[in-house]
């Protein structure tokens, strides 16, 4: 029996509760155009990062697409200014009589000028590594201690030099006669 | 159901909505009726769509609290961000805030202290029967819980303001009584 009372005065409560809010119900036309208009409102079509983003892209895009064709120029330039000796060296390895034949296509012939010119460029550095190498085998010759002079005497021809046998052998006999027997 | 059909429907339920909506913004008037607004816009954009697979109340008060709960973190997240402005609103209690309904009768007051004290869960369950007269079925549908701890939710809760509301009125009690007469010991 409590319970119950105790329950309708909770319903009571929240009735009282309910009237007290029923007071200051906001009205629903305001609700409701406010939401409509926040429809009618015309939204962003896209976001700034988003825009961002995608700027960035495109930049990247085409700095690559610049890169990747001026690069190959680039390098052929650089290929073109290498010494003559590797253009000379690659006209050395050429067969003499090799004429080009004339109706290869432009691209093919740009093509085999660069493959060419690499070719070139990787025995001109082949040459210049053997010239190093030379260079310093001969080095490595003529070096000499900075204490080999210390170590010179006066009896060094005698010490280095080997006796002829003959020689010798008339010195000893001569030596011998002179002593009296 | 056509979008007049819809207005007209939700505009009958328009006041219990703004209770329920008070009661999962912790009676916070301002973000009951933004977060009404919003589940308005959610229906004009479509995002909100009633199939008739539960009574217009039931599913409105779904999106009400759904609503309400997305709201509630969207401003903790607010307030985590701009923890110097945050800061002085935390100080502010919600009662002082502007815009919050003010509780003139004592006892609704003492009354709505109870309630506040309870889980959110066993208030809805409360809110949903006694303030919005909905069966427990329909309550637990709305919670978005099984009818079983949608009973739980309600026991415990009554039981928990019975207690609240027996202690509160005790101390009040004492309060008054020596307020009444000071000289006596």
């Amino acid at each position: 029996m409590e319970l119950i009372g105790e329950e309708k005065r909770i319903r009571a409560l929240f009735s009282e509760a309910r009237f007290a809010d029923e007071q200051t119900v906001p009205s629903f036309a305001g609700a409701w155009n406010r939401a409509q208009a926040k429809t009618v409102r015309p939204t962003r079509a896209f976001k700034l990062s988003f825009v961002a983003a995608t700027a960035l892209l495109i930049c990247s895009v085409l700095s690559l697409a610049w890169w990747s064709r001026h690069w190959p120029q680039n390098h052929d330039a650089v290929i073109a200014n290498f010494p003559s000796t590797a253009s000379e060296t690659i006209q050395v390895g050429q067969p003499a009589n090799n004429p080009q034949p004339a109706k290869v296509a432009q691209h093919h012939r740009s093509d085999r000028a660069r493959t060419l010119q690499l070719a070139a460029r990787r025995q001109a550095v082949l040459v210049a590594a053997g010239k190093k190498t030379l260079r310093d085998a001969k080095a490595i010759e003529s070096w000499q201690s900075p204490t080999a002079k210390l170590l010179d005497s006066s009896s060094d021809g005698l010490l280095k030099s080997l006796p002829q046998l003959t020689q010798t052998v008339k010195e000893l006999k001569s030596f011998l006669g002179d002593q009296p027997q | 159901m056509d979008i007049a059909e819809l207005k007209a429907e939700l505009e009958t339920l328009h006041s219990a909505s703004f209770g329920w909506a008070l009661q999962c913004c912790r009676r916070d008037r301002a973000e009951a009726e933004e977060v009404l607004q919003t589940v308005y816009l959610k229906i004009l954009e479509g995002k909100a769509c009633f199939r008739g697979e539960a009574s217009l109340k039931t599913w409105l008060f779904a999106v009400i609290r759904k609503t309400a709960i997305g709201e509630h973190r969207k401003n903790l997240l607010r307030k985590l961000r701009w923890s110097d402005s945050s800061e002085q609103a935390t100080l502010i209690s919600p009662q002082e805030r502007p815009g919050v309904t003010f509780e003139k009768s004592e006892t609704r007051a003492l009354f709505q202290n109870a309630l506040k004290s309870l889980p959110r869960r066993q208030r809805e369950a409360l809110h949903l029967v006694f303030y919005q007269d909905l069966s427990l079925s329909e309550a637990a549908e709305v919670m978005c819980i099984s009818i079983g701890s949608a009973r739980q939710h309600y026991d415990r809760g009554k039981k928990r303001l019975r207690e609240s509301l027996g202690q509160t009125e005790s101390v009040y009690g004492i309060d008054w009584r020596r307020k009444e007469n000071p000289g006596a010991v």
